[in-house]
């Protein structure tokens, strides 16, 4: 036994050290493929209704203006309105010594109003007494009807003395949450879970919510190990398309060019998603270790809200304080921004301060936040920071999550281009599970296995792709429906989309599943701005001509989804053809031979009998 | 062609590498980000974690993954954890 001289062992060792390499590098190639497919198959479904129903709500307020046949003309409303609306309420509700909040909607003409239990306890006692003796009226009221009135929705409800609701300051209109319900708002918050949270799965937190926080960070962990994955092929493969090949090789062309091509904005989503959604994560820690445990103050020093609490002093205001005056003194001195929240404490009293929050118009800054803190009886201004002024770090940072989620900052070009992505990650997905699919589908893989991939593929397909055709119905339906609340939405959206998909999963057929689902949902696309053409008058072209550019926003979105969807069927039906033709003639030529190992490329998966997955 | 099973890992240790990642992962990002609010500002580095932070979890997910043994990918975690939660509770 001869021992290796150094000069030996350097030589093995420069022979090996490549091959080394590559075995690690086979080995994490095959770790990040595996964490990648596991974590996507996964998450798919429910990622799949989270970028549809998201994909829409870049059109939320199109949608409700759509629906209400009201396009938003942008409404303009004089900071005068706001005095009429606090004098109003307090012919209802004495005022003094509560705090009441402003929360700017989107439209920049409606705002979320919240009035706060007084401070003042001779005013409390006698808001709690007068509530007390509502209760009492309600329960008895409730009892004779049989206790029919079921919590739906948001917002607060119980004997306190709060009161929330929204305010369209332009109309001058308040309105409730339940009937003020939208597709819009439907689809909206169907792209975070939210109705999941009604299904009565206790975990402590929202389950609709955490559900989505966490399918969002194995999205994000699927993204990354994807990333890893494709990395040593990214620019070699970069515009590799091989259309006229097999299935397999057209799927996995497909999830790698639009995977890559759609890398960053997914990664911005599944980001800028997961703090939207779960921040609590980091919030609660760092509440517990920096700031006593008060999640209140981290959100205050975030700069959501204004929690500071002034001392209730017990002595009437002298000045009288004018809200529309003040605004408009503020948007003077403040041009280039607009109102985002306004905290009013302590109505009434000396120390009633006001905190005006406002944010920068977008086209001038990205990010800044100004901020403004009033003490109404000196008449003293205690913290002044403009939203022109460079915003600090934080600003940026929050605005960037904001902006680059929501998609507000560059009109409707920017969301549009925002939505082509959108739905660009819902082709990711499905060409993901049918990869997948076809992947697994071998001879050497049992036979049980196969049964189960094919079940949970089939499931997976009919849930996801019904939802095209179902969406459309929906939209059908709330503009033929007289009376459009929370429940109609939910029991259309629902149980249709239910029926569709058990439809589609007793059928098992993904190839049939795939083209009449996108068949279905073409042509109710193409319904839609028709009924809705019919139902008000207002068809493509005279919206067109009215400038009502939201409500033709929302026919064009499905008019063309309409059109590509059947473009698309027309190509499907064709290459379906061509290859039962060439199917047909290579079964001809080998009558006698072994047809199965001689049978055509693989294009129609499931279409074509397969012993396997048909029974 | 799914991955190759030659290069993945038993039930057993798979189930540790999980633990170790999405548990362990977290913890060692929540106080690396703990740590530096001894450097910066606290205000700061909580936003800067809505970024950092959930890339930091994925990524040490996935090395986790990548560890040969979830033994020891649990102990380096674990040591993480350790050192980072001394830095910012004693210094």
């Amino acid at each position: 036994m001869g021992y290796l001289s150094a000069f030996d062992c350097c030589v093995l060792w420069h022979l090996y050290l490549p091959l080394i390499i590559l075995i690690m590098n086979l080995r994490r190639y095959n770790i990040y493929f595996n964490t990648h497919t596991i974590s996507g198959i996964i998450i798919c479904a429910i990622l799949y209704v989270i970028f549809f129903a998201g994909s829409f709500s870049f059109f939320k307020n199109e949608i409700n203006a759509w629906q209400k046949n009201e396009s938003d003309k942008g409404g303009t409303y004089r900071n005068l309105v706001f005095d009429h609306l606090l004098d109003s309420i307090n012919q209802v509700k004495e005022l003094k010594g509560r705090d009441i909040a402003f929360y700017m909607q989107h439209n920049g003409h409606a705002s979320y109003v919240n009035i706060g239990a007084s401070q003042d306890t001779i005013v409390a006692n006698r808001a709690k007494l007068m509530a007390a003796q509502k209760t009492k009226g309600i329960t008895k009221d409730s009892e004779a009807k049989g206790e029919k009135k079921k919590k739906r929705g948001r917002g607060r409800r119980g004997a306190d003395d709060s009161m929330y609701f929204s305010y369209d300051l332009a109309t001058k209109k308040p309105s409730d949450y339940g009937d003020g319900y939208t597709m819009g708002e439907f689809l909206y918050r169907l792209h975070f879970l939210a109705p999941l949270n009604q299904i009565g799965i206790n975990i402590g937190r929202p389950f609709g919510y955490t559900l989505a926080g966490l399918v969002s960070f194995i999205f994000l962990f699927a993204l990354i190990s994807g990333l890893m994955l494709h990395w040593d092929k990214i620019k070699s493969n970069f515009f590799v398309f091989r259309p006229e090949n097999k299935w397999k090789t057209v799927w996995t062309d497909m999830h790698t060019a639009l995977g890559v091509i759609g890398f960053p904005y997914q990664f911005m989503y599944a980001l800028t998603g997961i703090v939207l959604i779960v921040n609590s994560v980091l919030i609660i820690p760092f509440s517990k270790y920096l700031y006593d445990g008060k999640e209140n103050e981290v959100y205050a020093a975030l700069g959501y809200n204004d929690n500071t609490k002034y001392t209730y002093l017990y002595e009437p205001l002298s000045t009288t304080f004018k809200m529309g005056d003040f605004l408009d003194k503020l948007e003077s001195k403040w041009p280039n921004s607009h109102m985002n929240r306004i905290f009013i404490k302590n109505y009434g009293d000396r120390s009633m301060h006001v905190v005006a929050l406002y944010d920068a118009n977008i086209d001038k800054n990205f990010a800044g936040s100004g901020r403004i803190i009033y003490r109404v009886a000196d008449n003293k201004i205690l913290f002044e920071k403009s939203a022109a002024d460079n915003g600090t770090y934080l600003d940026y940072v929050k605005g960037f999550i904001y902006r680059l989620h929501l998609a507000d900052f560059g009109g409707y070009p920017i969301k549009i281009i925002y939505f082509v992505l959108g739905i660009m990650g819902c082709f990711v997905i499905i060409s993901g599970i049918l990869i997948w699919l076809v992947a697994r589908d071998k001879n050497n893989i049992p036979k049980r296995k196969r049964i189960f991939n094919f079940w949970a593929a089939n499931v997976f397909m009919a849930a996801c792709l019904t939802m095209f055709p179902v969406t459309a119905v929906a939209f059908i339906a709330v503009k033929l429906a007289t009376k459009v609340d929370q429940p109609f939405i939910f029991h259309v959206y629902f149980y249709s989309w239910l029926a569709l998909s058990v439809f589609y999963i007793i059928r098992r057929n993904i190839g049939k599943t795939n083209r009449e689902t996108l068949f279905l949902g073409s042509v109710l696309a193409l319904a839609v701005p028709i009924v809705n053409g019919i139902k008000t008058g207002n068809w493509i072209w005279v919206s067109y001509r009215s400038g009502a550019n939201d409500i033709l926003l929302v026919d064009l979105l499905w008019l063309s989804l309409g059109i590509i969807g059947l473009l698309i069927f027309r190509k499907m039906l064709q290459s379906a053809r061509k290859e039962n033709d060439s199917a047909k003639q290579v079964t001809a030529n080998e009558a006698n031979g072994d047809i199965k190992k001689a049978s055509p490329p693989k294009r129609t998966f499931v279409l074509k009998s397969n012993p396997t997955t048909e029974v | 062609m799914p991955a190759n099973k030659k290069y993945l890992s038993s039930p057993f240790q798979r189930f540790l590498k999980i633990t170790a990642g999405f548990f362990g992962g977290y913890f060692v990002m929540l106080y690396l980000h703990l740590c530096l609010t001894k450097l910066f500002d606290k205000t700061d580095i909580l936003i800067t974690a809505y970024v950092t932070g959930f890339i930091a979890w994925g990524i040490l997910l996935l090395a986790a993954f990548l560890s040969k043994n979830g033994w020891l990918i649990w102990g380096i975690y674990l040591l993480l954890i350790a050192v980072f939660y001394g830095i910012f509770i004693y210094l």
